[in-house]
């Protein structure tokens, strides 16, 4: 294909990619202004476009005052940052660790009834997680683990899991298995046929696996809401709760921790724009 | 002592086998070349012997070891593969330089090989260049490079020349032959290309649905094929294989009806035969003679078609409703439509029976 130089798309093409481009960010946009605004600004109407930006709202979301008194206090919302990063993390690297063994096994190493197996683990992911609620809440009530990082993060495992070793297989499927021979023929082990030759090969789909599963993981909220307490609780439901517990809906609060919560995955995302690229489009392209 | 010896190798591929009871010796300093068509198990095999695939039944013996139970690395070959098999985020200088890892050597010693085999096989210029920054032809001789850069005891070649264009694969197999004749070492070659096989091995295994057909020299599998189905493989163009019921014996002289004619052929060798029953006659298009005039012994009929080859030209012979070829120089001016006679030369005429198995006394 050739390649074109930018700016020879053309005005039309140009313009009308400008308009889509407007309506997909515009949300974004207004969060992003939101966040920036006075509490009456935020509630003008027609909305102001120009204003003196405040960080108030920022400042609110770690210091403000409860119920009815004017006394500053911590609200604690930092550890719910954390508890994001952490378990998110946590969880997506589980997964993506189990999911590559899982997936290079599935593909070099077929089981009688390879297929049947991949799909239950598939089917795993038909169903609207909320049906499993009542029954995993039970388990964890059970077992103590409701309430525990360790519950969650298990939860979150299980859940990326399916995903990871499909999207995994797939890339594994995907290479030359004479290169693997060929170092087998070099005197390689198994275990550095895998690490030195296979896993190099598919840095990419690590790459675009976790990024899909971070962020399913971090914009989580059902089981996160019902399955951890007040010190392990994530992002979700906690900015949830800011808006619940009061009769006027601070927007302009919301607007700022929504900014403070997309800026991990913008970060990620934007490190590994380049992976993911080649990871999305990967068997798309001929060789 | 560099050997390879399978002793009644099979392979099944649950309901399907793959290779079936291959027995098979390859001595020092010989080339064997695995020919057959797709599927017919020959790189199964190539597989089993290097430890890539698990025999199902059966002995693998190099250097008179038996080596069943050895890992692919634990026994000491090399193989080039079909698809190359380089790394592709290494250079070429690096991507011979593995198999080098598992000796130990110094750096200065992996650098002194790198540039030996570098400049037998002409890759001094390219040495430093990623795999994908390579034209097919340089891709290959690296794969052989890195096959021959280690000190093995046997040599594996998967196809080594099927990625190339006519030309390139034409200067490739002298330039492997060659290589290989200065290794000195028991080397199995896999291909599906006859002309390859023919100039490379000296000696060649024609495989068949898992069982091999004949193993013989590269002239003898040509010039004494064990059955129709080598007879029709090897050689181009293919062997005319004809139905003939044979009238009468008169020591080696048959008189056979073939192609509604009868033709009489002299054998130089007397045959156990029945008469009155049915075999088939092989004879290639080249091991025809034109003759002016029609007798007992010539093949009379009408040309139905010429091809051109260059030097030569394949003509297709029409018999009353059966037809067979024959290849002819071009001086000869032959047109379609034309009258003509063809003589097959003395001892070029193979007779199988009813199975395909050939008659021959030796």
């Amino acid at each position: 294909m050739k390649k074109k130089a930018i700016g020879q798309a053309g005005w039309l093409w140009t313009g009308l990619a400008s308009i889509v481009a407007f309506i997909y960010f515009f949300p974004l946009l207004f969060i992003i202004l939101t966040a920036f605004r006075s509490r009456s600004d935020t509630l003008a109407t027609p909305p102001k476009w120009f204003f003196t930006p405040t960080f108030e709202n920022f400042y609110h979301i770690f210091y403000r005052s409860m119920s009815n008194s004017t006394e500053y206090v911590a609200t604690g919302f930092h550890a719910y940052f954390f508890n994001s990063i952490y378990i998110s993390g946590m969880s997506v690297l589980l997964a993506l660790l189990i999911g590559t063994l899982a997936a290079y096994g599935f593909s070099r190493y077929p089981l009688r009834g390879n297929d049947t197996y991949l799909f239950i683990i598939l089917t795993t992911r038909m169903l609207p997680p909320i049906i499993v609620i009542v029954p995993i809440f039970l388990i964890f009530r059970i077992t103590g683990l409701a309430g525990t990082y360790t519950g969650i993060i298990l939860m979150y495992t299980a859940f990326n899991l399916p995903f990871s070793i499909w999207m995994m297989k797939s890339f594994f499927d995907e290479l030359n298995t004479e290169i693997e021979d060929a170092s087998r023929m070099d005197g390689a082990s198994e275990r550095s046929v895998f690490f030195g030759v296979c896993i190099p090969q598919v840095k990419a789909g690590l790459a675009a696996t976790s990024v899909f599963a971070l962020i399913l993981t971090w914009n989580e909220f059902l089981f996160s809401l019902l399955l951890t307490n007040k010190f392990t609780r994530t992002m979700p439901p906690a900015m949830a709760r800011t808006i619940g517990g009061e009769i006027n809906v601070d927007y302009g609060l919301l607007a700022a921790m929504i900014c403070l919560f997309i800026i991990p995955i913008f970060l990620i995302t934007y490190l590994l724009q380049n992976q993911l690229l080649r990871g999305v489009t990967f068997g798309t392209i001929k060789k | 002592m560099s050997t390879i010896e399978l002793q009644n190798l099979t392979k099944a591929f649950g309901d399907l086998i793959a290779v079936n009871d291959v027995s098979l010796k390859v001595e020092e300093n010989e080339v064997l070349c695995l020919l057959g068509p797709s599927g017919c198990g020959k790189t199964t095999t190539l597989r089993m012997v290097a430890g890539l695939e698990v025999a199902t039944s059966g002995d693998i013996l190099i250097a008179n070891k038996n080596v069943n139970n050895l890992d692919t690395r634990d026994r000491n070959l090399a193989m080039a593969f079909q698809f190359y098999a380089l790394y592709p985020s290494l250079t070429v200088a690096e991507n011979l330089a593995n198999p080098l890892h598992a000796e130990n050597l110094s750096a200065e010693e992996v650098k002194k090989k790198i540039f030996e085999i570098a400049d037998i096989l002409q890759l001094r210029d390219i040495i430093n260049r990623k795999p994908h920054q390579l034209a097919e032809g340089e891709k290959q001789r690296v794969a052989v490079g890195r096959a021959i850069i280690r000190d093995p005891e046997c040599f594996l070649f998967d196809e080594p020349l099927s990625r190339l264009d006519v030309q390139l694969r034409e200067k490739m197999r002298g330039q492997i032959k060659e290589v290989l004749s200065d290794l000195k070492k028991a080397t199995v070659i896999v291909t599906h290309d006859q002309l390859e096989a023919l100039t490379m091995a000296t000696k060649i295994a024609v495989m068949r649905d898992g069982f091999i057909e004949q193993v013989s020299s590269p002239h003898d599998i040509f010039a004494k094929p064990n059955n129709i189905f080598v007879a029709g493989f090897i050689g181009t163009p293919q062997m005319n294989i004809l139905d003939c019921k044979i009238n009468e014996i008169n020591s080696s002289i048959l008189k056979v009806n073939v192609l509604d004619q009868e033709v009489e052929i002299d054998f130089e060798t007397s045959f156990n035969l029945n008469k009155d029953e049915s075999y088939f006659l092989g004879i290639r298009p080249r091991s025809f003679e034109i003759t002016d005039h029609n007798s007992s012994n010539t093949f009379s009929g009408q040309v139905e078609l010429v091809e051109n080859m260059g030097a030569e030209v394949l003509i297709h012979i029409k018999i009353k409703e059966s037809s067979f070829k024959s290849v002819q120089n071009r001086s000869h001016n032959i047109k379609i439509g034309d009258s003509i006679n063809l003589i097959p030369k003395k001892g070029r005429v193979h007779l199988f029976d009813k199975e395909g198995k050939v008659i021959r006394n030796e």
